[in-house]
């Protein structure tokens, strides 16, 4: 599953429908939270709370603390999942359950960092390329197919290994720690598809009335795109994006899966479950709880963002 | 038909040079001293003698239109991608030899879930919203979020460290040598790749034959008494593969992305897990040529489906003529 999945075809068709629907007389915003989106959003508030609250609440170890039960350290995965550590304890005897908290912090900030950058360089593209149509669109098009064309992972993998390179080589870039090396390349990787979604979007509100009557009475284009259409974008920009975060948190994990994570203190998901994975039949818990998370977390974002879709009338592909 | 295959084409053609190009230039970012790649390929021991040589050989010293022009040069007329110092091999025998594992991986993991998931929507749409329905779209949503490295630890998890039905590390067998052997070795990775593909397919394909069962020539076809076994699998189907088909493009490029991670988890020798240490160990030639043979295979297999469907729907030749 990629940001790859948000085709053109159906982003147009999108167009199309959330045009036709204008017609439909029941009040969304009446209706209740269905059960699912309501999961969703319970669970990524706990997990924001306790990643935010990690270090004050009491039940939470330091991510490097050692658990120790009668004067013996846990290490070697001896303590399983129970009151004393929650998801036990892995190969360093540290507190899984801790480490998975530190990770949602890490997790969440790159994610929520690549969306913004997404959006921000996405956004502007497609409604560069949707208002002006013409060059604009045909060079913009050419990039976004581009960028399309290449799986994902593999423009990540090698980014970030080149912003390791070009790090040593510019003294003044010596803030580029690991942590945001990664959330600009997913950053990058979000904006091909956002251009492409808020292009198709653009182009239909191009069209509309009350564009066509700003323009009439001598409103700069930099106005139209400002005041008229970026407003009239901002439900699906919060849609696609909720969706795009789960995307990217997946991301995020499979590329500190293959070793390319945060500086080495800093536990994720991802390295984890990449610590832990041939130990699966010592301690399948400091493997499969990282991945319980991660599931959860990826499918809580989808849920909201399809009841978003749902109820904002926009229409994406089934992904 | 005709200008649609020529447009088609030409975009083929300028998409893959300016992502050919684009990698070749991200490559060689803060290697900008003369002789700075080679060095970099070659390692830090190499004698000067050696860097010149393998300058003058691949064009290393000149402007990145040149060095470009030869490499597409030697990957199109002498297939010849260059050496890789770290393997101390060329990288086409290289990559001849991971390639077939990479594309049979992505081969299986797109056909097996196509096979899944056409059954399932057709049954879906059937019998829509009924409990079958329900249940089985809850767990094609579910489906649909999991992580590929999520689906891979769980299968691992349970095949592999419970039950031991498959064993821990696969030697890479070929098709052709033993296919029992193989057929083991690559089921695990083919579906921790394929149940998400599946996942996608049947929700693109179920709601385009929920709505092509409603339209009239449906009912038409119900009203002269054709049996609605054939309606669905052979009216209701045909018209609503589209989607489903243009997904399939997008899918292998999610697929080959995600073979990194299978074959990095079950430790099946392909291209993906040569890419990581070629990235890693800084072997330009072989992360160019690898790259540029994965758009390749992504752009070329878009462009067939686009082909194939317009050849046999002509609805979408006459939307592109009249845009």
């Amino acid at each position: 599953m990629t940001l790859g999945q948000l085709t053109p075809t159906s982003v147009e068709q999108a167009a199309a429908a959330s045009a036709a629907a204008e017609a439909v007389p029941a009040d969304p915003r009446r209706q209740r939270i269905p059960p699912g989106p309501a999961f969703g959003i319970v669970f990524l508030a706990v997990l924001v709370l306790l990643a935010v609250l990690a270090d004050v609440l009491p039940f939470v170890r330091e991510a490097t603390d050692k658990v120790v039960v009668d004067d013996t350290t846990m290490t070697r995965y001896r303590l399983g999942p129970g009151t004393t550590a929650l998801f036990g304890t892995d190969a360093l005897g540290t507190d899984v359950f801790a480490k998975c908290l530190y990770g949602a912090r890490t997790t969440l900030l790159v994610g929520v960092g690549a969306t913004a950058i997404g959006l921000a360089f996405g956004g502007a593209l497609g409604l560069l390329a949707g208002y002006l149509r013409g060059l604009v669109d045909r060079a913009v098009g050419i990039l976004v197919d581009g960028m399309l064309a290449m799986p994902g992972i593999v423009l990540a993998i090698v980014m970030i290994v080149k912003l390791d390179v070009i790090k040593e080589d510019f003294g003044f870039l010596g803030w580029l720690t690991r942590r945001w090396q990664i959330t600009i390349t997913l950053g990058i990787l979000a904006t091909a598809p956002l251009a492409r979604i808020v292009r198709a979007q653009t182009m239909s509100l191009r069209e509309r009335e009350f564009v066509l009557a700003a323009r009439s009475i001598g409103a700069t284009t930099r106005r139209v795109l400002g005041r008229e259409i970026l407003p009239n974008l901002a439900p699906t920009m919060i849609t696609v994006s909720c969706t795009g975060l789960g995307i990217l948190i997946a991301a995020e994990a499979a590329l500190a899966f293959l070793g390319l994570s945060v500086e080495v203190p800093t536990p994720t998901w991802g390295k984890l479950i990449d610590q832990n994975r041939n130990n699966l039949d010592v301690g399948w818990w400091a493997t499969i709880f990282p991945c319980v998370l991660l599931f959860l977390t990826v499918l809580s974002f989808n849920l909201v963002g399809d009841w978003l879709a749902k109820r904002f009338d926009i229409k994406r592909a089934a992904i | 038909m005709r200008s649609y295959v020529l447009q088609r084409l030409a975009q083929f053609l300028i998409v893959f040079l300016a992502v050919t190009f684009g990698v070749m230039v991200l490559l060689r970012l803060g290697l900008d001293a003369p002789g700075d790649p080679a060095r970099s390929m070659l390692g830090g021991f190499a004698s000067q003698d050696l860097i010149d040589a393998t300058n003058a050989r691949y064009h290393l010293t000149s402007n990145y239109f040149v060095q470009y022009f030869h490499w597409l040069k030697g990957l199109l007329v002498d297939q010849d991608l260059g050496y890789s110092a770290s393997n101390s091999m060329a990288v086409s025998t290289m990559i001849g030899r991971r390639i077939v594992t990479t594309l049979l991986l992505g081969f299986y993991a797109i056909g097996s879930g196509l096979l899944l998931a056409v059954p399932l929507a057709v049954a879906q749409a059937y019998r829509r919203d009924r409990w079958f329905d329900k249940s089985s779209s809850f767990v094609t949503f579910i489906f649909v979020s999991v992580p590929s490295i999520v689906i891979a630890v769980f299968l691992k998890w349970l095949f592999v460290d419970t039950f031991s039905l498959f064993p821990r590390i696969a030697d890479k067998v070929y098709p052709w040598q033993d296919p029992w052997e193989h057929a083991v070795n690559f089921a695990l990775p083919t579906l921790t790749l394929a149940l998400p593909a599946a996942a996608v397919f049947s929700r693109l394909l179920r709601g385009e034959l929920v709505l092509t069962l409603q339209s009239d020539f449906i009912g038409l076809a119900r009203a002269k008494g054709m049996s609605p076994r054939r309606i669905l699998w052979r009216h209701a189907l045909r018209n609503s593969a589209f989607t489903c088909l243009t997904s399939v493009g997008v899918q292998l490029g999610v697929v080959l992305g995600g073979a990194i991670i299978a074959e990095t988890f079950f430790d099946l020798d392909g291209m993906g897990l040569l890419l990581i240490t070629a990235v890693l160990t800084n072997d330009l030639f072989t992360v160019q040529s690898i790259t540029a043979l994965l758009v390749i295979t992504v752009v070329v297999a878009n462009l067939a489906i686009d082909l194939l469907y317009s050849a046999i729907d002509p609805r979408v030749r006459l939307a592109s003529a009249l845009q």
